[in-house]
């Protein structure tokens, strides 16, 4: 090979490397959902997806759920957002009134996205301002998880479905002594304070009721007093585990997979605690006990930024991550169901009967989320926590606990 | 300092403007200020900085929410002073603050006395050593042990159960009647270690004829205590619970991993409930303006440590 050649392949090759770099468009996503199960899945998914699309470069952040929200917030005061984001449905209207979000409807009408619109689970992307803010990457019910060797113990044979079994079943069990409790009541003021959404919300939900009308606060409704009367009669009766103001979400599910309460009310998704800790109990998943079969829905959702300079690559990305095989992938590493039902096609639950369940619940009964629609749901939640302490202390009545919640939410969104 | 005292160097008292005048006749003079300006600009960007924009924040409206926020002057301040929350948590603030600092004060101080007692050497490094210990925990560590002792069905529950002191269990965190008083347990086992490594250096030197001469008139241990200790601990008692005023009374995620500032809001501190304004109700002018009064008064603590220092020099 002559020198003249030699250098010209040289000089070509100098000349080609910043050509590919700056062609290359880089990307955040920052999302929780990495931290909590399945690392290796989406490390593996990013990476499929930079194969596929070289002149995107796709930077994974993890956080914590409890950090995500503020960095989200702050990343875009100071103008440094990341491009997607994983997002979490009651925070909705709050990002809307900061102009965090960008509207999806033109990204969602393309022809050549990884899925069809009417296949997505439809909580997430219902219209507000007129627009729809995010999608599904994987949607679980709020279910009631039950520790079938105590409620045995107790004398029954299978989880409570009705609120009068619940009371009954949960009292049976506090009796058993030894430090065992029928349910926990998780209303701690620690961040994120969010006891009322994973407690007294699926109750409400399965009662068929609701805590706002539209997106004005309507929570000193009949059914909301009754929710409430159901958690203080839990807590006076002693079947719900002592301590509910200090204890907190995580707390209660500790507890639960540790064999030390028979209830949790808590998102689907925990059952991958349950049973990959080997929990030493028989476990069953049913329905939130109540009248009705209603659940509130859950899940892991994503959306892009309003500050972000490449919403294409971004959507590129997201339709990806929704595709029908990337999206079953996703649902399996968090024990949940795909936000793409078409996924489920490739969602072998292998006789599973707890995901068998979920997709039971998801599949028939109604979802409901309506925080997403809540200005300032996760302030408001704060308040709701407060005031529920105040009742479980015995210092206010469930009515006066309703009636003090719709004064404090109102004054809030004043 | 050896330049200054032989005369050949400048005058840092002097005004500000001396200092550019030198850097622009390149003078010898200038040679400090050149060595001194990593140091403010790092200063600059690091803490002045961010404190102008909390104070610029606290005149207007809306900000970091809004790309136009309102200069709205001191309305946010009188916003703030009619806030009954703002009251209540300053009270709190008070109270955890002087709590805390007593608790320090009496648990550091005894030990400080024990570990300084005559005994085995080998002994004594093993109780500093432990007894230091708390001090070296992160906030987040110390708020989750301390939660799981305090948990209803926690070990401190269980053995007050088992010594018949109570009957059922407390729920020490959660208790609107416990929670200040827990959190305070809490604070001082987190922060005596200050104090009684400060004082164990403080009566080391402390003249052992003091005592001796003390014993001789017939001084049992208190009144050795009262009037030989404390008089000779004075300087190191001021400088460190001035020091300790200052830091806990913007304590943060102490309260915050722990109670968060509940139940209801009767754990509710400024810290918190700038964070509260902040990152949960996203007021963020409302939080600036808070966090300048926690600055008004940490600087009030700040400056009376100064002139302490400067009078012990």
């Amino acid at each position: 090979m002559s020198k003249k050649l030699i250098k010209a392949m040289a000089v070509a090759a100098i000349a080609m490397i910043p050509v590919q770099s700056f062609a290359q468009t880089k990307i955040e996503w920052l999302q929780w959902f990495a931290a909590e199960a399945g690392a290796d899945t989406y490390n593996s998914l990013v990476s499929e997806f930079e194969a596929a699309n070289p002149d995107i470069k796709i930077e994974l952040v993890n956080q914590p759920f409890g950090k995500v929200r503020e960095s989200i917030v702050t990343d875009h005061a100071i103008g440094i957002s990341a491009d997607v984001l994983g997002l979490n449905m009651p925070w909705t209207k709050e990002f809307l009134d900061i102009g965090i979000l960008a509207p999806l409807d033109d990204y969602l009408g393309k022809a050549d996205n990884g899925f069809s619109k009417d296949q997505l689970v439809q909580a997430p992307i219902g219209e507000i301002d007129g627009h729809t803010w995010m999608v599904p990457l994987t949607a679980f019910p709020f279910v009631l998880h039950t520790n079938m060797t105590l409620v045995k113990e107790a004398g029954f044979e299978h989880p409570p479905t009705n609120w009068d079994e619940l009371k009954e079943y949960a009292t049976a069990i506090s009796k058993l002594g030894d430090g065992i409790s029928g349910i926990g009541l998780p209303f701690s003021s620690q961040p994120p304070a969010n006891g009322p959404i994973l407690t007294l919300l699926p109750l409400l939900y399965a009662h068929g009721g609701h805590s706002m009308n539209g997106t004005t606060p309507d929570f000193d409704n009949p059914a909301v007093v009754e929710t409430l009367q159901l958690l203080n009669d839990l807590n006076a009766s002693g079947a719900a585990a002592p301590g509910a103001a200090s204890r907190t979400g995580g707390v209660d599910v500790e507890e639960f997979v540790a064999g030390r309460t028979g209830f949790l009310i808590s998102p689907a998704a925990h059952s991958a605690n349950v049973r990959e800790r080997g929990a030493d109990f028989e476990y069953a998943m049913t329905r939130v006990p109540g009248d009705v079969n209603a659940y509130r829905v859950h899940g892991f959702e994503l959306g892009i930024s309003a500050n972000s300079k490449h919403k294409d690559e971004a959507w590129k990305f997201i339709s990806f991550l929704l595709g029908k095989q990337a999206n079953a992938k996703v649902a399996h590493a968090s024990a949940s169901l795909p936000g793409n039902l078409e996924a489920l096609a490739d969602f072998n639950t292998d006789g599973d009967e707890v995901l068998a369940k979920q997709m039971d619940i998801l599949s028939n009964d109604t979802p409901v989320e309506e925080l997403r629609q809540a200005p300032k749901a996760t302030a408001s939640w704060s308040i709701m926590t407060e005031e529920i302490q105040a009742m479980l202390a015995g210092n206010q009545t469930p009515e006066a606990t309703a009636a003090a919640v719709q004064a404090r939410w109102l004054e809030l969104i004043k | 300092m050896a330049m200054e005292a032989q005369g050949q160097g400048p005058n840092f008292s002097t005004r500000g403007a001396s200092l550019f005048q030198a850097i622009r006749d390149n003078s010898a003079g200038a040679t400090p200020y050149l060595f001194l300006l990593p140091c403010l600009v790092i200063l600059g960007a690091l803490l002045g900085v961010p404190l102008y924009k909390v104070v610029e924040y606290s005149l207007f409206d809306n900000v970091i929410i809004k790309p136009d926020p309102i200069f709205v002057g001191l309305d946010n301040y009188s916003n703030l002073l009619s806030d009954s929350g703002f009251w209540s948590a300053l009270l709190n603030t008070g109270i955890f603050t002087i709590g805390s600092v007593l608790g320090h004060l009496v648990v550091g101080m005894s030990l400080a006395m024990m570990v300084n007692a005559d005994i085995h050497p080998r002994a004594r490094t093993i109780f500093r050593s432990l007894l230091i210990l708390p001090w070296i925990f992160t906030a987040a560590v110390v708020a989750l042990n301390w939660q799981l002792l305090l948990n209803p069905f926690g070990v401190i529950n269980y053995w007050l159960g088992a010594a018949g002191i109570i009957n059922e269990p407390l729920d020490w965190l959660g208790d609107a009647n416990l929670a200040m008083w827990s959190l305070l347990l809490i604070s001082t086992w987190r922060g005596y270690p200050f104090i009684m490594v400060s004082f164990l250096s403080g009566l080391q030197s402390v003249p052992r004829e003091l005592y001796e001469a003390a014993e001789i008139d017939g001084a049992n241990f208190f009144h050795k205590f009262w009037h030989v200790t404390v008089p000779q601990l004075k300087p190191v008692i001021y400088g460190v619970v001035l020091l300790d005023l200052i830091w806990t009374f913007q304590l943060f995620p102490l309260v915050w991993l722990t109670t968060g500032g509940g139940p209801g809001r009767v754990t509710e501190v400024l810290s918190t409930l700038t964070y509260r304004l902040a990152f949960v109700d996203f007021q963020f002018s409302q939080a600036a303006t808070a966090a300048v009064s926690i600055l008004v008064i940490s600087a009030a603590f700040t400056i009376l440590y100064l002139r302490n220092e400067t009078r012990n020099k």
